[in-house]
């Protein structure tokens, strides 16, 4: 670093001050004298403690994607499944059964053999499931708000915004939303799978429609 | 920095400073610059991307632009000191670097804050969607915009006059803490969700593989996001907290030494921002493309 040196002898001419900057950002005494690791050694820690946390972070993301988002078991589905259709009781015994031997089913395989089993059940009352796209009658969807109603009950779903999450998937809401989400999130899916929105406000209209 | 001052107190031990030659610097610099001033380019130009989503998304190419711009200046000012043209130390100098100083300061605040008001967009989008429109309105969004420019603007020029103070430190350190932690709640939260939503869908017959490889690749798409945030910030703001904590300690020095490079991440993460956030709308891709094939027809008009 330079150092400035001025002689001012103009205002006191016997004296002759010597001015000078000190910069002390690199005169200090850092010994490196007997250092016991290495002496990178905190840059390392940083470095290995930054991948660590970010592996652990996608791993954890992964996982959650692999199991689906935690859901607490339904504490006494039992009751509510004889509301259900045939099949559907003989899943529900056939749970019971199981979780009494200690085996307990993940929700999501529970949740999938019963959507078999009532598109199996509308499929053989003769066709209505198969989509139809002349017929956006009320009919048709009727049967399928009734099926995943009983559905989302047995499932014990009791959140308002979980109900209408399940409705959701089995109707085509069109939303301008959509567009801009995939457009603003880009088309290969970023956050979202397909995006989905949770119509809060749009419960009443919704339910209103589908149901008259 | 010169060690040869030193010389009683180096040995075979000592941790140099790291220099960055100063190309690299300008390189990084004017790639950040024309990504950035493309994807400004582009939202002004088309109509269909004025909306609060791609406003802050061209704030935070604005950020990105002035903080490559002055740091480019900054350099070709030291190449000119190096030279010799100009007196390191004079008070004209001195001044110029610090209005670059508090440019840069301003633009990295800032950069953080338009990060964070992307997510909470994002997250606002997503669990309001039906509001979103009410409560994102054009005039709100230039409120906001408006607020964070005067925040920046008022913090940089406050950061480098009273550099010195630890507090200023203390306050980058503790906002970009603070940013990082609003942005994973918010993003994590989007994520279950949409993977609520996802296995839903999945629960119907015949959306098995599809399922599985967009989980993966939302996980994928936010780990980056999150990991290019914290791997370029991260390691000039262990800097300022090492320069606050353990000032005379051997391994806190040999950390300090790669100052430069931690430099270099900082300023690479305006070269990526674009890559994430803005290229990876289709709709700004499609500018693109018409912008360049326009171009090059009308250059092929010409010369046939």
């Amino acid at each position: 670093m330079p150092r400035f040196q001025f002689l001012n002898s103009t205002s006191m001419p016997n004296h002759n001050y010597e001015w000078s900057y000190e910069y002390y950002d690199d005169e200090e005494p850092v010994s490196f004298e007997g250092l016991k690791a290495h002496r990178y050694s905190i840059v390392i820690g940083f470095w290995v403690g930054l991948a660590v946390f970010v592996i652990f972070m996608f791993f954890v993301l992964t996982l959650l994607t692999k199991t689906g988002a935690p859901h607490p078991e339904p504490a006494e589905p039992y009751e509510k499944r004889m509301r259900l259709t045939s099949c559907a009781e003989g899943l529900g015994r056939q749970r019971e059964a199981e979780t009494r031997t200690g085996l307990s089913r993940p929700l999501l395989e529970e949740s999938r053999s019963l959507f078999h089993c009532y598109i199996n059940e509308e499929e053989r009352d003769g066709g209505r499931v198969t989509s139809d796209a002349g017929r956006t009658g009320s009919g048709h969807s009727r049967g399928q708000v009734e099926a995943v109603g009983l559905v989302v009950q047995s499932m014990g779903m009791e959140t308002r915004a979980e109900r209408e999450a399940a409705l959701l998937a089995h109707f085509n809401i069109p939303n301008f939303v959509n567009s801009e989400l995939s457009s603003a999130l880009g088309d290969e899916d970023l956050l979202l799978g397909d995006p989905p929105i949770i119509m809060e406000e749009a419960r009443p209209r919704c339910t209103h429609h589908i149901i008259d | 920095m010169n060690s040869s001052s030193e010389a009683p107190f180096t040995n075979l031990t000592d941790c140099a400073e790291v220099q960055v030659p100063s190309q690299v610097f300008l390189a990084i610099a004017v790639a950040s610059l024309s990504e950035n001033l493309l994807v400004i380019l582009a939202v002004i130009k088309n109509k269909n991307l004025h909306s609060p989503m791609y406003c802050f998304i061209c704030n935070l190419a604005v950020f990105n632009t002035i903080s490559s711009f002055s740091k480019a200046l900054e350099d070709i000012l030291l190449l000119f000191t190096d030279a010799g043209h100009l007196n390191s130390r004079g008070p004209f100098e001195l001044k110029i670097d610090d209005i670059m100083d508090s440019l840069i300061c301003m633009s990295f605040l800032g950069s953080i804050f338009s990060i964070l008001a992307i997510a909470v967009d994002r997250y606002i989008s997503i669990f309001h969607a039906l509001r979103y429109h009410m409560l994102m309105t054009m005039r709100r969004v230039m409120v906001i915009l408006s607020a964070i420019w005067v925040l920046c603007g008022t913090s940089g020029a406050l950061m480098i006059s009273f550099f010195v103070a630890t507090t200023v430190k203390i306050f980058f350190v503790v906002l970009f803490f603070t940013a990082l932690f609003l942005i994973l709640l918010l993003y994590v939260h989007m994520f279950l969700l949409a993977r609520h939503h996802a296995n839903r869908i999945a629960s119907m017959p015949g959306a098995q593989a599809r399922h599985r490889q967009s989980g993966l690749r939302g996980a994928l798409t936010l780990t980056i996001l999150i990991g290019v945030f914290v791997a370029c910030w991260a390691p000039f703001l262990f800097h300022l907290l090492i320069m606050m904590i353990c000032p005379e300690n051997p391994y806190c020095e040999c950390y300090r030494s790669l100052f430069q490079l931690h430099v270099v991440l900082l300023v690479s993460h305006a070269v990526i921002d674009p890559a994430i956030y803005a290229f990876r709308s289709t709709e700004l891709r499609n500018t693109y493309k018409k912008m360049f094939l326009c171009s090059a027809s009308r250059i092929c008009k010409q010369c046939v």
